[in-house]
């Protein structure tokens, strides 16, 4: 078998711009589903009874409902339901938020439950208020506690950036289908886009593993 | 009863705490049955007594980290308050020594003890260090503000709640077991910071089964028993001539023979 590589030196700059709004997406959603994650793991530990409820409903339906199906339902269903359209590039953001974020609030959760009581007795000894104590003491040490898995969920991330390629988001993957269709090349194409996701995932699980290592001890009471 | 109890320090003035009939129960199980005791201002009054009588519990209710169910706990002349927000304000005013240290492990040791003052009191934070830096000192470990908790040993660390209580400037220390989390060669660095901490007049009450401490520090000892006070008196009453039989045997049972 010949493998011909010339099909992705032609067509670099259109890999590479996949490749750019693989990263944009990833970095969008990272941010996005980590800010909603955290006001959900919150709402969920510390919120009013009646907000609990409503909260693990979500958490529970997202962690039930393949993303694919989030991000299918956002881009076809939603417009039907309320009347507005989100371009491709949105509608797999929306869907990845609410998709990750879920998974943010669980690993959110686990950390704060994690700390043992007697931080959150010394908190309430010195006079500290229920806020004080999740802001300065609490959520802290969680947020070490939590970084491991949310390594994890970084990479779980930018994988799941390539299922944007259904709605058409001309990420990564979408873009390599494009040149693997029209030059009859998917070994090469793929393969290359296989290395492509490697180099930027493998470095970021390795960076948060090292950043966790140098910074275990400040989450462990 | 309290004002008859003759050559206690301070025994004729104001209580700083007051304990009157303290109940506290757990479910069905009453932890605190009816605990009435006082600790005098400058006062060092040890808490003794078998495991699971009700020692912690007495220590938590003082400042409210557990509410009595029944009874009260006076503090300086005013009965504990009702509103967390009330409590909170009372709690400023009593250092709290915790068995485990409970230091926060994402801060260093002058953070843990400036963090009270910045965030409670709103106080300055370069005069918050400055005196957070001055309490290391006095606690003996000056050099070691910018070493996190993990980077301590367990004396160490204690010693750092100390100074991290002390932050607050309260007007009563509560020690839970202060040194039973720590090996033996560090044991000392800890009861020496307290015995000065005594000598300087600090009011305190420090639940402890270091009974050498409570002999020579002491002035006041209250012994527990199945959420009871069985028995209570000065070191030497209470070390070389108990007169309640399940205090004979619990000092036996530590090995104290006078
Ligand atoms: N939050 C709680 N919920 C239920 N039971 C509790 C709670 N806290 C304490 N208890 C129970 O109350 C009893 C007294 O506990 P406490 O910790 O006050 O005893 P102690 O005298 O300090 O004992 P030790 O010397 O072991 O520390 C024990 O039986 C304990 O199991
Ligand atoms: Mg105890």
């Amino acid at each position: 078998m010949d493998f011909d590589f010339s099909p992705i030196l032609d067509n670099w700059r259109f890999l590479v711009q996949g490749l750019l709004i693989t990263i944009e997406l990833s970095v969008a959603t990272i941010v996005a589903a980590t800010l909603v994650g955290i006001a959900l793991g919150l709402g969920r530990v510390y919120g009013p009874g009646w907000l609990r409820v409503p909260l693990t409903f979500y958490v529970d339906s997202m962690r039930a409902i393949p993303v694919l199906v989030v991000l299918v339902w956002t881009f076809f269903a939603f417009p039907l339901v309320t009347g507005v359209t989100l371009p491709p590039f949105w509608a797999a953001l929306a869907a990845l938020t609410l998709h990750i974020s879920a998974f943010v609030s669980e690993i959110l959760r686990a950390g704060l439950n994690s700390i043992r009581p007697g931080q959150v007795r010394a908190a309430r000894a010195l006079g500290m208020s229920g806020a004080q104590i999740v802001r300065k003491i609490l959520f802290p040490q969680a947020v070490v506690r939590m970084l491991p898995a949310y390594g994890s969920l970084l990479s779980v991330t930018i994988k799941d950036t390539a299922i944007a390629s259904v709605i058409a988001v001309p990420e990564l993957m979408r873009q390599s289908e494009t040149i693997a269709a029209q030059n009859y090349a998917p070994i090469e194409v793929f393969t290359t886009a296989m290395l492509a996701y490697f180099l930027i995932l493998f470095p970021v699980t390795r960076a948060v593993e090292a950043f966790y290592r140098r910074v275990a001890h400040l989450g462990r009471s | 009863m309290e004002s008859t109890v003759t050559g206690r320090k301070n025994g004729d003035q104001p209580p700083v705490v007051q304990y009157d009939g303290v109940v506290k129960r757990f479910g069905s199980l009453t932890v605190l049955n009816g605990v009435s005791a006082r600790v005098n201002k400058g006062e060092v009054v040890c808490l003794i007594g078998p495991s699971g009588s009700g020692k912690s519990t007495l220590l938590r209710c003082t400042n409210a980290l557990e509410i009595a169910d029944g009874g009260r706990v006076v503090f300086e002349g005013q009965p504990l308050p009702k509103t967390e927000a009330e409590l909170r304000h009372v709690r400023r005013r009593m250092g709290m020594v915790f068995q485990n240290f409970e230091l926060f492990p994402h801060m260093t040791a002058l953070e843990n003890v400036a963090v009270g003052p910045i965030t409670i009191l709103g106080a300055d934070p370069a005069e918050a260090r400055a005196k957070a830096q001055a309490l290391l000192e006095k606690v003996g470990l000056g050099a070691k503000g910018g070493n996190h908790p993990s980077a301590l040993s367990g004396g160490q660390q204690q010693r750092v709640a100390i100074a991290r209580a002390l932050a607050m400037d309260p007007d009563v220390m509560l020690f839970d077991e202060p040194t039973s989390a720590l090996d033996p060669e560090t044991i000392g660095e800890v009861l020496n910071v307290m015995k000065r901490l005594a000598e300087e007049g600090m009011t305190m009450v420090v639940v402890t089964h270091e009974m050498s401490f409570a002999r020579r520090v002491a002035n006041w000892i209250l012994v527990f028993d199945e959420g009871r006070v069985i028995e209570e008196g000065p070191p030497a009453q209470i070390f070389d001539a108990p007169t309640h039989a399940r205090t004979q045997s619990f000092l036996s049972h530590l090995g104290w023979n006078g």
